[in-house]
C-alpha cells in the first residue's frame, strides 16, 4: 500500500524526500556508466519500468481471499540490481501517482524510500544470504521476494509511525504493523510464490534470456536448468 | 486507462503545463498551510470544481478517479482514529483518544492535496509532463526511462490483456493455485518480451545513429505567457484560502 496523497506532515515529507535523493542519484549514476559501456541496457530499463508499471496492475490472489497487487521490488531486484531499481522504481511510483492516482507527489519521497529503496536492497542482500546459507534457488528467491515485500511494509509502518506517534512510536508502529500484516503477510507469501513460478517458467522456457540477467551465475548453478518451487 | 484519457481530452489540453503545474503547486502548498480543516476542504473543493468547470472533465468521471485514494482516505483515517495503549500487561485500543481534530485535519489536508494532484494529472498529458520536467532539468536518464516506461506500458498492457484472457478462458484462473501458475507463466513471458522489445528498439535506435538522448517535437502553446499569467493569478486566490 502507497501512503497516499498529503497523508504525511510537510516535514516528514520533505525528511523522506531528501532521505531518497542520495540512492536515487546514486543509482542514476550507476545506470549512466552502465549504459556508457552497454547503451542497450537505456532501453532495457525504459521497458523495464512499464513492465514493472504493468506487473503492479496484476491482481494477487490472498489466502485472507482479498487481493492485492504485487510490488514487484523482490523481482526487479534480483532482475536488474537494486541500485538500478532506485530510479526505475521512482519513475514507476511517479507513473502511479500521476496515472492512477495511487499514491502522491508529496509522499513520493516517502513511497521511493519503502519501495524502491529498502524493498530492493532488502530482496537482493536476502537473496545472497540464503544463497551462502546454501538454500536453493528457489527457497533463495521466494524469502528475497516474500522479505522484501514485508520489510517494505514493515518502513511504511515506520514512516506512519513517525508521522503519527500516538501516544508514542512504539506504539503506533505495532498498530500499523499490525493491521498492514493482516492483508500483507498472506500477500507477502503469494508474491513470494508467483516470483519462483516467474522463475520456474523463465528457466524451463527462456534460458537464453536469463543469461542477460543478474541471476545468471545462480541459475546456471541449477543442473537441469528449471528452478524446483 | 482514465486519468490519460481525461488529460488529452479536456478543455484545457493546449494550456501549458507549466500553467498548471503552477496552480497545482499552490493547491499543494495552500493543502499543507490551511490553518484548519474547514479551509483545507474549501481548497479541495475549489480545486475540484476547476478541474470539473474550468476544464472540463466530467464528474463522473472525476469521481471515479478520486474513489480509489478517497476509500484509502477512509481506511487510513479509522487507523488514526484509533489509538493502542499498554497498560501492566494488557493491550488496549482507544477510540479518538484526542478528539476527532487531529484525524480531520489529516482528512482534510489529504484531500485538498489529492484535488491538487487529480487537477494536474487529469488536464496534462504524460508527454507535456515529461517536457516540463525536462524544463526542470530532471536528470536526463530518467527522462529517458519516463519516455520508454510511458510508450511501451500501453503495449504491455494490451498483451497482458490477451494473455489474461486466453488463460481464463481456460480456467487459468478457476482456482488460487492456478491462478498463481497463471499470472508465474504470464509474468516470464512479459518479462522475456522485456528482453526482445529493448533489443528490437536498441537496434531500432542504431540504424538510425540514435546514440544520443531521445528528442522529440514539444508541442507548442501559444498563450503560454497569458496562461502562466493566469495561474499565477488564480495560485494566489487558492493561497489567500488557506489563511481563512
Amino acid at each position: 500500500m502507497h501512503i497516499t496523497e498529503g497523508w504525511l506532515p510537510v516535514e516528514h515529507a520533505i525528511a523522506w524526500s531528501l532521505a531518497s535523493v542520495p540512492f536515487v542519484a546514486y543509482g542514476i549514476r550507476v545506470v549512466r556508466k552502465k549504459i556508457q559501456n552497454k547503451p542497450e541496457y537505456r532501453l532495457l530499463l525504459g521497458v523495464a519500468a512499464a513492465f514493472t508499471f504493468v506487473l503492479s496492475a496484476l491482481k494477487l490472489p490472498s489466502v485472507t481471499g482479498s487481493c492485492s497487487h504485487p510490488t514487484g521490488t523482490g523481482l526487479g531486484a534480483l532482475l536488474f540490481g537494486p541500485v538500478a531499481m532506485a530510479p526505475v522504481g521512482a519513475v514507476v511510483l511517479l507513473f502511479q501517482a500521476l496515472l492512477l492516482a495511487h499514491g502522491g507527489l508529496t509522499t513520493l519521497g516517502a513511497n521511493i524510500f519503502s519501495m524502491a529503496i529498502v524493498g530492493p536492497f532488502a530482496a537482493a542482500a536476502v537473496f545472497r544470504i540464503a544463497r551462502r546459507l546454501r538454500a536453493s534457488v528457489a527457497v533463495s528467491v521466494f524469502l528475497a521476494a516474500s522479505l522484501a515485500d514485508w520489510l517494505t511494509y514493515v518502513t511504511t509502518s515506520v514512516q506512519l509511525a513517525l508521522a503519527f506517534p500516538d501516544p508514542d512510536f512504539v506504539s503506533s508502529f505495532l498498530k500499523f504493523a499490525g493491521i498492514f500484516a493482516i492483508t500483507q503477510i498472506p500477500l507477502a507469501v503469494s508474491e513470494g510464490l508467483l516470483t519462483v513460478m516467474i522463475f520456474n517458467a523463465l528457466a524451463r522456457f527462456n534460458p537464453v534470456e536469463l543469461r542477460e540477467m543478474n541471476l545468471l551465475d545462480e541459475i546456471r548453478k541449477a543442473e537441469n536448468g528449471e528452478v524446483r518451487a | 486507462m482514465l486519468i490519460d484519457q481525461c488529460a488529452y481530452s479536456n478543455r484545457w489540453r493546449a494550456v501549458t503545463p507549466a500553467a498548471k503545474g503552477i496552480f497545482a503547486l499552490a493547491g499543494f502548498v495552500s493543502a499543507f498551510a490551511a490553518g484548519t480543516p474547514a479551509a483545507a476542504l474549501c481548497i479541495a473543493l475549489l480545486m475540484s470544481a476547476t478541474t470539473i468547470f474550468g476544464a472540463g472533465i466530467p464528474l463522473a468521471r472525476f469521481v471515479r478517479a478520486a474513489c480509489v485514494p478517497f476509500g484509502f482516505f477512509l481506511l487510513g483515517s479509522v487507523s488514526l482514529a484509533c489509538s493502542v495503549e499498554y497498560h501492566g500487561g494488557d493491550f488496549s485500543i482507544v477510540w479518538l483518544p484526542n478528539g476527532p481534530a487531529p484525524v480531520a485535519r489529516v482528512v482534510a489536508r489529504s484531500c485538498a492535496a489529492l484535488a491538487s494532484l487529480l487537477f494536474f494529472a487529469l488536464t496534462t498529458p504524460m508527454i507535456d509532463q515529461i517536457a516540463l520536467f525536462r524544463r526542470l532539468k530532471i536528470p536526463e536518464t530518467l527522462i529517458e526511462i519516463m519516455v520508454l516506461c510511458y510508450r511501451m506500458l500501453f503495449v504491455f498492457s494490451a498483451t497482458l490483456r490477451d494473455v489474461h484472457t486466453a488463460q481464463d478462458a481456460r480456467l487459468g484462473y478457476a482456482t488460487p493455485k492456478l491462478a498463481l501458475r497463471s499470472m508465474g507463466s504470464m509474468a516470464a513471458g512479459l518479462t522475456v518480451q522485456i528482453w526482445r522489445r529493448a533489443q528490437a528498439l536498441h537496434l531500432g535506435a542504431m540504424s538510425r545513429n540514435g546514440e544520443g538522448p531521445f528528442r522529440f517535437l514539444a508541442p507548442v502553446f501559444i498563450n503560454s505567457r497569458r496562461d502562466v499569467g493566469f495561474a499565477i493569478a488564480a495560485g494566489a486566490l487558492v493561497l489567500s484560502l488557506s489563511c481563512l
